[in-house]
């Protein structure tokens, strides 16, 4: 075993020291990096500000409390995600109709309904959505009674720049000018989404309607009724705790792990092969084989090679979990949940073995292909099908997971047991029966086991050899020729 | 005490026959040359005394066990094809198969600081050794097999890719491990180098033994041959097995090839000469190289068969 031992760790310092390792470590932090650096780039326009004249003295409040109803039934929608996240009691529903949202409004916002959810210490604090508009007064040095043309001449300088609001100084996307009579007129210098200028048109049409239905001899609160009337709408959310968002949230981490499963399989499979290759193509094998068994030579760089994917996966997890709990961001705000979700330890030892599994199945094979190949060159003959055998069937279970946790293919693909660790760990966040777990699992532990026979025996035979590499019946007859 | 017995051990890859019944033994103590023209066998030999292959019949036995990686604490090893982790620096590689052979990680590190100087390497103990010379990389694979105090060193070929000086330094080296008392075996097929080192030897051909035994002995299968330069005809002297005259006789003197009868003494004829008036004007002695003796055994360059 100490040899053993002392192949792993001369293994595993030579692989840590390189910069391939490196590189290969920050890939994660890279990717949480590029995912906080996008979410911040991809995140809606900041608060932008308009300025709106209004001739008729009717439209511009009406407008302002259509923006403040759309603002607020955001904010309600997103209470009641955040709820469902941490099984708190939801707020109401944001898709219940201006009614609740006014409501909402009534029972004093979202800092009301925060307090309602009395969610334990140590829940990541509700973000309110920002405002997307910000109505400023406007400028002393633009005309309002002069027509919407000597307004919109005097406003254009404006709206090349920001202007001072009450929280700062914000960009000046839009401004409007509604008449007394006639069409109402919109510039804008296209920093903000069409959404207001909807409003706008939105209310307009209902004040024009109003009017309509009064002049023809409707009452003003029948009429108003009318205007604001809506069809019933009862949305059957699941309880929290279940359906598919819970489920999509407790798919994070094992997905996550068949990503890093696959990724830090294929990246140490890869530098295994190529320091096997090393030492057959500098004869150095001859000299340690006088020492060690291949036996033991074997086992020495699967373990190294262990280490240094544990290594890897304990930096990027890391990485991972600061990013969840240190930092916010998109994937901050998936993590925090799903790792809150793996509330069951049999969940985890299940996870860790597909994981080890999974690792120990494709080294396996790395590592023969080593074995047989005297370059680099060799090794892409054995590399591109095994890899595109394991890495394309993958990606498609894992879409297929995404869709349908228990379709055929994810089922299937459990029970073939190449693929058992990733199908497995891609399904366990949508529940998997214990019996499906102990099943697959003995099959896998059956095939690991049986493919460390048959491939340490060609490894065995193979290490010394410096022809061609075999076709498949002299590898067939390798796996199959007992010492 | 016999430190390498093999007997009829045979090894075949398909329907090549590498090692074919081979049959020798090394005694404890001096140097052992094991002589071969290239496909001769002689490292599939060594690589069966290793246990890194097996023989498909016969035994080995090695330091009185069967050959196994146990015997690997007692064993020095420089195989003929040489690599080094090209990463490493030149102390952690000797360190790491000091390691390999059994020795604690103090002694490791102790004996290889020792060898480094020894061989002239300690100022590159800390350097990678992708960053150094093919002579200066080979000191130090020596330096892997000397790690351990070997009791018996195994040389494959160690003489190739080597500059004279080199193996002039491993020459020194090969005969100081044997004044020390270990057993030294190495394989070449560059015969000057077992005529300068070796107490014994064995000749194999084609997987074949074709002698064994001492230099002596080797060259005691060829006769001596003669040059003198005489007067009179020296055909008829007691121990000549014939002469034949070389060029014109010039002021009345003629050179002659003599060979000697086998086991004829060369001593002998020139005493025989001087004590019977034999006038000789010359007797230059040319005894069989080592070549001679392989080229007279096998009958052919010194270049195996092998497919």
């Amino acid at each position: 075993m100490n040899r053993v031992l002392l192949v792993a760790g001369r293994d595993y310092r030579q692989i840590v020291a390189t910069r391939a390792f490196k590189i290969t470590l920050l890939i994660v932090p890279l990717m949480i990096a590029i995912s906080a650096g996008a979410t911040s780039f991809l995140r809606p326009p900041a608060t932008v500000a308009y300025v709106m004249a209004d001739a008729s003295g009717r439209v511009a409040p009406v407008i302002e409390h259509r923006l403040e109803l759309d603002y607020q039934g955001q904010v309600l929608r997103d209470l009641s995600t955040y709820a469902r996240r941490w099984n708190a009691p939801e707020p109401g529903d944001g898709w219940a109709g201006d009614a609740a949202v006014e409501r909402f409004i009534r029972d004093g916002g979202a800092a009301t309904a925060l307090a309602r959810m009395k969610l334990p210490a140590g829940t990541p604090a509700f973000k309110p959505a920002v405002r997307p508009y910000l109505r400023v007064p406007v400028p002393g040095d633009v005309p309002t009674d002069r027509g919407p043309d000597a307004f919109g001449r005097a406003l254009a300088p404006y709206l090349a720049g920001d202007i001072q609001t009450g929280e700062g100084k914000r960009a000046l996307a839009v401004a409007l000018y509604i008449p007394a009579q006639g069409p109402a007129r919109v510039w804008t210098n296209g920093r903000a989404s069409g959404a207001l200028i909807g409003v706008v048109q939105d209310e307009r049409t209902r004040l024009a309607r109003l009017a309509t239905l009064r002049a023809n001899g409707v009452d003003a609160a029948t009429a108003a009724r009318i205007e604001t009337m809506q069809a019933p709408l009862v949305v059957s959310a699941p309880p929290p705790g279940g359906g598919r968002e819970q489920m999509t949230v407790r798919s994070v981490v094992p997905l996550g792990l068949v990503y890093l499963l696959l990724m830090s399989a294929l990246i140490t499979g890869g530098m295994m092969l190529q320091g096997v290759i090393e030492e057959r193509s500098n004869r150095l094998l001859e000299a340690v084989l006088a020492c060690i068994e291949p036996r033991e030579m074997m086992l020495g760089k699967l373990i190294g090679l262990g280490a240094v994917g544990l290594t890897i996966l304990a930096a990027w997890v890391g990485c991972a979990l600061f990013a969840a709990f240190a930092i916010q961001g998109a994937m901050a705000d998936y993590l925090r949940p799903s790792l809150a979700a793996l509330n069951q330890p049999w969940m985890i030892l299940a996870m860790i073995f597909y994981f080890f599994s999974g690792y120990l199945l494709l080294a396996m094979a790395y590592l023969t292909i080593g074995s047989l190949s005297n370059s680099m060159q060799d090794a892409q003959a054995y590399l591109m099908p095994v890899t595109m055998g394991v890495l394309l069937p993958v990606m498609l279970m894992v879409t297929s997971t995404l869709q349908n946790p228990n379709g055929w293919l994810p089922q299937v693909m459990s029970w073939i047991p190449v693929y058992t660790p990733f199908a497995m760990l891609a399904r366990l966040g949508t529940g998997v029966s214990v019996p499906e777990i102990l099943g697959t699992g003995l099959l896998l532990v059956a095939f690991v086991a049986a493919e460390m026979i048959l491939l340490g025996r060609v490894f065995r035979a193979s290490l010394l050899n410096t022809g061609q590499p075999p076709k498949l019946g002299a590898f067939l007859k390798l796996m199959l020729r007992r010492e | 005490m016999t430190v390498l017995v093999l007997d009829q051990v045979v090894k075949r890859f398909g329907d090549f026959t590498a090692v074919g019944g081979l049959s020798f033994s090394v005694p404890e103590g001096g140097i052992f040359g094991f002589l071969g023209g290239n496909g001769a066998g002689k490292t599939t030999s060594v690589r069966m005394m290793l246990d890194i292959i097996h023989p498909d019949s016969g035994r080995i036995e090695i330091l009185g066990r069967a050959p196994s990686r146990t015997n690997a604490p007692q064993i020095g090893f420089l195989p003929e094809e040489r690599g080094l982790y090209r990463l490493m620096t030149v102390a952690d590689t000797v360190i790491y198969f000091g390691r390999l052979k059994g020795l604690s990680a103090a002694d490791a590190t102790s004996r290889t600081a020792a060898l480094l100087e020894r061989l002239g390497l300690a100022q590159w103990a800390k350097t990678t050794l992708d960053k150094l010379s093919k002579g200066m990389s080979q000191k130090v694979q020596l330096a892997t097999a000397l790690v351990n105090g070997p009791r018996l060193l195994i040389l494959d070929e160690p003489f190739s890719g080597l500059d004279p000086v080199n193996q002039g330094v491993l020459e020194e080296i090969v005969l100081e491990m044997a004044r020390g008392g270990a057993t030294v075996i190495f394989s070449t097929h560059v015969m000057q180098h077992a005529e300068r080192l070796s107490d014994r030897l064995l000749l194999l051909a084609r997987g074949r033994k074709v002698f064994e035994g001492t230099q002596t002995e080797a060259r005691a299968l060829l006769p001596a041959r003669l040059l003198l330069t005489a007067q009179a005809d020296p055909s008829s002297l007691p121990g000549v097995s014939h002469a034949v005259a070389i060029g014109a006789r010039q002021q009345g003197w003629q050179q002659w090839d003599i060979t000697l009868a086998p086991g004829q003494e060369a001593g002998s004829l020139l005493q025989y000469c001087t004590g019977n008036g034999f006038a000789l004007r010359g007797f230059d002695l040319h005894k069989p190289s080592l070549h001679d003796v392989f080229l007279h055994l096998v009958g052919g360059p010194l270049t195996g068969d092998k497919p």
